[in-house]
């Protein structure tokens, strides 16, 4: 049975669903202020005193070597940085109790005065004793430039807010030792990032971890990384011999889990009268939280890097930045510095056709890359003009523009295919079984493994098994984030088969499906690969207003460059959902906070996630110019997070007139006056 | 999602429920539909040692017409009153509100007993109540008494229900042959909770109007009446300026306070919008009667 349908019908195995005799529950007791010391803690099992380890980076965006001091420690250690830290952790064999222990720690604070915004941030006091600054990453990219005194300049500060990841399971572990191994089973994008991580936090020899992945509800960035909760529950069940599950609630989640987005950006775009750009100033600051341990030490290079958009951008200058500040650390969601980059450059853009009155989509023509080049900001930006010429042809954009509210987004979507992946294929008894590196969160990869190997191998679907991440099973693998299983991935399971045929050529003369089946082969490869790869893509957005200032989101329209399809429902899907996502960040998801740095979003139904009833028409069309990799897919995960708020954003513009800086959009801000 | 420890009771016959009510005072407390009662002790917003559930008493859901009004039962839930043609008939303000709570699941689930002694200032059926001057029975210790709707609702989840008594029935009278009331409610996601919404429930006599309730849901610490506007309403012809004159009182009464819905000014507005829009609804609905 395919995954997908035993996850609809329900026969799912998720880490909340394992039971094991005498399994422990943990609870963490957590803090209720944003800054504070801590003067006492009674009631607790476990403290910071007993379990001293810190949170190690792992999955997209991780970066090591930062300041020791911003380090997250599992348990809190002296001070507190955000409401949800984990202060002190409780146990029991009965669940019930564990939650009721929680309630009976006590914890004395003496609260501080909280950082709460970003730009603030850097006017306040260092918040650490030790720390020069609040600025854990200041660096620039580009080159100082003088622009032309005759250029055009649209200056913007851009917002996009906070946002949980969301996924429909949170996050979740179960942890067992045996005296020599300890064994976990995880929710999670990547069992070998889950396993380096533990193996570095807990300090133990790799050999001695084994990491499951188990059937994942979602997982959007986040369940890449590792996280105080984890290494306290291993920790637990090494202390205790005995099985340790500890499941995240919403009200968790929402608190204490790594947010995405958080950016504030302040730019300055250069441009002659004929519409032309010639270059892009300012800084790009990153809400990095309390500590490290999520991605904000990478997202604003990263952002940074990017802001050249699909574009030819002769010159630029851009201070990228990272601010400590009183909430969880940053981390990746859903195109984790793709979306911010592209939402300011394409802000930039539209703003800029406004000033010289020109149709936006043709300013975009004007400046889209007509050859490959690498921006002065770092990135290689792919020659754009063609791609962007047959996507305005192909989502019809000059039947929209007379006609609808419409908004245009034109993106690069970089994929994370370097440090490539691995794929091991073992043949038994006339099946195949598969691991791979990164394995679905929420997408099908078993769909286009089976593919796959049946072009390569001449396999029938029926006799293969894709199997969930292993580290027992698979030596080695990095994750699935990034656009990069469709490429990377895949490429990983052709060269695998391909060493298996060989092999059965050396062997038997030729490759035949019979020699393979009644043998016995096992073929592992890790595909090596460093370079990142790009791909193009535009959306289409129309929009109506209600008299309330309701945004009605008509149609959402995208048109991708994916390369080869591996699975075409699977690339739809992606794009509806990841559709969605881009509405909710537009319209009404947003993790707020107020100015003590409580924050006002504890529950789901006010977390801004779209209803079914708000959901539009999609419609996708691919543009296929095949990537250079073994598999020639690209890939398009990260692609309708990038492009729809840029489209629908200006959709809104075009509809009430209004100046669309900041997502999510304000209530009150779309509030139309009313005609006296 | 593990709640705090309880006891649950569910018994046959309303007496025994009152004997327990009555056996733990402040610490036992009814479970109708479990709608909004369920997440706060899952999320362990709230501690309650002693349940008990009306799931076993019968003859508790009803609509029911009488020679003075409608009689609906406590246990009766939302989606009941939602297809009721008697309701929708005789009273659209409570169709129109039972037709927006929340979602088809909670609706099928959830009962107009909880929905009221629950008391939440965003549930949408105690404005309907107070607008239509519904009368509330309960039962308790000393025999059953009748509350006006206009007098149950005290505060933020605080009724006037004593500790011992239980909600068994509300009766909503007749309104004259011209009447008519309308809910309008203004939300942006399903699952989110009304930025605001108002009940109106007016009646007409020639071209005047001679009775109009106006109560809010959401922006104010409870559901009440907004009488110095139903003061504008009342003895005059609804012209266009009336209504206007009338929505812009509702809004400069209520007390909505800013949060991620929306700014406190925002949400005046949009209740001076969507009370207009109630108005000039109820009356229509009045004026085809």
């Amino acid at each position: 049975m395919e995954l997908s349908e035993k996850l609809v019908r329900g026969e799912g195995r998720f880490v909340d669903d394992i039971q094991m005799p005498g399994m422990l529950y943990l609870g963490f007791a957590r803090s209720q202020y944003a800054r504070a010391k801590i003067l006492k803690i009674s009631g607790a099992q476990l403290t910071h005193k007993e379990v001293n380890f810190e949170v190690v980076e792992v999955g997209e965006g991780a970066t090591t070597g930062g300041p020791a001091a911003l380090s997250h420690p599992v348990l809190a250690n002296g001070h507190v940085g955000y409401v949800g830290q984990p202060v002190a952790a409780v146990y029991s064999d009965d669940r019930y109790v564990a939650e009721d222990l929680i309630d009976s720690v006590e914890i004395e604070y003496e609260p501080m005065k909280a950082i709460v915004d970003p730009e603030d941030s850097l006017k306040r006091e260092v918040m650490y004793p030790g720390v020069k600054s609040n600025a854990i990453v200041d660096r620039y990219f580009g080159k100082e430039f003088t622009p032309d005194p005759s250029d055009i300049v649209i200056e913007r500060k851009i917002i996009n807010r906070r946002i949980a990841t969301n996924p429909i399971e949170p996050r979740g572990i179960v942890a067992a030792y045996d005296g020599h191994k300890l064994t976990v089973w995880v929710s999670t994008q990547s069992a070998h990032s889950i396993k380096g991580g533990l193996s570095e936090a807990l300090k133990m020899e790799p050999d001695r971890i084994r990491v499951v992945q188990v059937d994942t509800g979602g997982a959007f960035g986040l369940k890449g990384g590792l996280f105080p909760e984890y290494v306290v529950a291993c920790y637990l069940a090494m202390k205790e011999r005995r099985p340790v599950k500890w499941i995240e609630t919403r009200r968790e989640h929402l608190l204490a889990s790594r947010p995405g987005r958080g950016v504030v950006a302040n730019l300055k775009l250069y441009a002659k009268k004929d519409g032309t750009i010639t270059g892009l100033k300012g800084e790009v600051i990153v809400d990095n939280g309390a500590f490290t341990g999520g991605s904000g030490e990478f997202s604003p290079m990263f952002i940074a890097r990017q802001l050249a958009g699909a574009y030819y951008l002769p010159n630029a200058y851009v201070r990228a930045v990272s601010v400590l500040t009183n909430k969880a650390p940053q981390g990746p969601y859903r195109g984790a510095g793709r979306p911010e980059a592209m939402y300011f450059i394409e802000r930039l853009m539209d703003g800029l056709a406004d000033k010289l009155k020109m149709d936006p989509v043709a300013l975009r023509l004007i400046n889209a890359a007509k050859e490959t080049y690498t921006s002065p900001l770092g990135m290689q930006v792919e020659k754009s003009r063609q791609f962007l010429e047959s996507a305005i042809k192909e989502l019809n954009y000059e039947k929209y523009r007379d006609r609808e509210n419409v908004g245009f987004a034109f993106l690069i979507l970089y994929h994370a295919t370097a440090g490539g992946e691995s794929a091991r294929i073992k043949v038994e008894n006339g099946r195949l079984k598969v691991w791979t590196g990164g394995n679905a969160h929420g997408q099908r990869h078993d769909i286009f493994i089976k593919t796959l190997l049946k072009e390569e191998l001449g396999v029938p679907e029926d006799i293969v098994d894709v199997l969930k991440g292993d580290t027992d099973q698979l030596e080695d693998g990095v994750g699935a984030w990034g656009s990069r299983s469709s490429m990377v991935l895949s490429s990983a399971v052709i060269v695998a088969a391909g060493k298996i045929k060989e092999q059965i050529g050396k062997k038997h003369g030729k490759y035949t499906l019979k020699a393979l089946l009644e043998g016995k082969w096992d073929e592992y490869e890790f595909f090596k690969y460093d370079k990142t790869e790009s791909s193009l893509g535009a959306n289409l957005v129309t929009v109506d207003m209600d008299s309330y200032g309701r945004v009605i989101v008509k149609e959402c329209l995208s048109y991708y460059d994916i390369g080869r399809i591996l699975d075409l429902d699977n690339a739809k899907g992606q794009n509806a959902g990841g559709a969605v996502q881009g509405i909710g960040q537009t319209l009404s998801e947003e993790l707020a906070f107020d100015e003590d740095g409580l924050p006002l979003i504890t529950s789901i139904s006010d977390a801004g996630v779209l209803s079914a009833d708000l959901v539009p028409k999609f419609g996708i069309k691919f543009h296929k110019s095949e990537s250079p990799l073994p598999s020639k897919a690209k890939g398009i995960g990260e692609a309708p997070t990038i492009g729809v708020p840029i489209a629908l954003s200006r959709a809104i513009e075009k509809a009430t007139g209004k100046l669309i800086v900041e997502t999510p959009i304000r209530p009150e801000y779309l509030l139309p006056e009313e005609k006296a | 999602m593990n709640p705090p420890a309880f006891e649950y009771f569910a018994p046959t016959g309303i007496d025994e429920v009152i004997d327990i009510l009555a056996k733990y005072p402040g610490e036992a407390k009814i479970l109708a539909g479990g709608q909004s009662l369920i997440p706060l002790l899952k999320a362990r917003i709230s501690s309650i040692p002693y349940l008990v559930s009306l799931s076993e008493v019968k003859g508790l859901s009803y609509v029911d017409e009488g020679k003075e009004g409608v009689r609906i039962g406590a246990m009766t839930v939302d989606s009941d009153i939602e297809n009721s043609e008697l309701i929708r008939k005789k009273f659209p303000v409570l169709h129109d509100a039972t037709e927006q709570l929340a979602d088809p699941l909670v609706r099928n689930v959830g009962t107009i007993g909880g929905n009221l002694s629950h008391a939440d200032p965003a549930n949408d059926l105690p404005a309907v109540m107070i607008a239509l001057d519904a009368r509330i029975s309960v039962q308790g210790r000393n025999g059953l008494r009748e509350i006006k709707a206009r007098d149950f609702f005290l505060d933020t989840f605080t009724t006037a229900l004593e500790a011992e008594e239980v909600l068994t029935e509300v009766t909503i009278p007749f309104w004259g042959k011209r009447s008519g009331g309308a809910y309008v409610k203004f939300k942006k996601n399903t699952w989110n909770f009304s930025v605001a919404a108002v009940a109106v429930q007016l009646e007409l006599e020639g071209n005047k109007c001679t009775r109009a309730n106006i109560a809010t849901t959401s922006v104010s610490a409870k559901s009440g009446r907004m009488e110095s506007a139903e003061k504008i309403l009342a003895g005059k012809e609804l012209t266009h300026e009336v209504i206007s004159k009338a929505a812009s009182e509702v809004a400069a009464s209520a007390q909505p306070t800013s949060d991620p819905y929306g700014t406190e000014d925002y949400k005046r507005e949009i209740l001076k919008r969507i009370t207009r829009e109630a108005i000039r609804k109820a009356l229509s609905r009045a004026g085809e009667n």
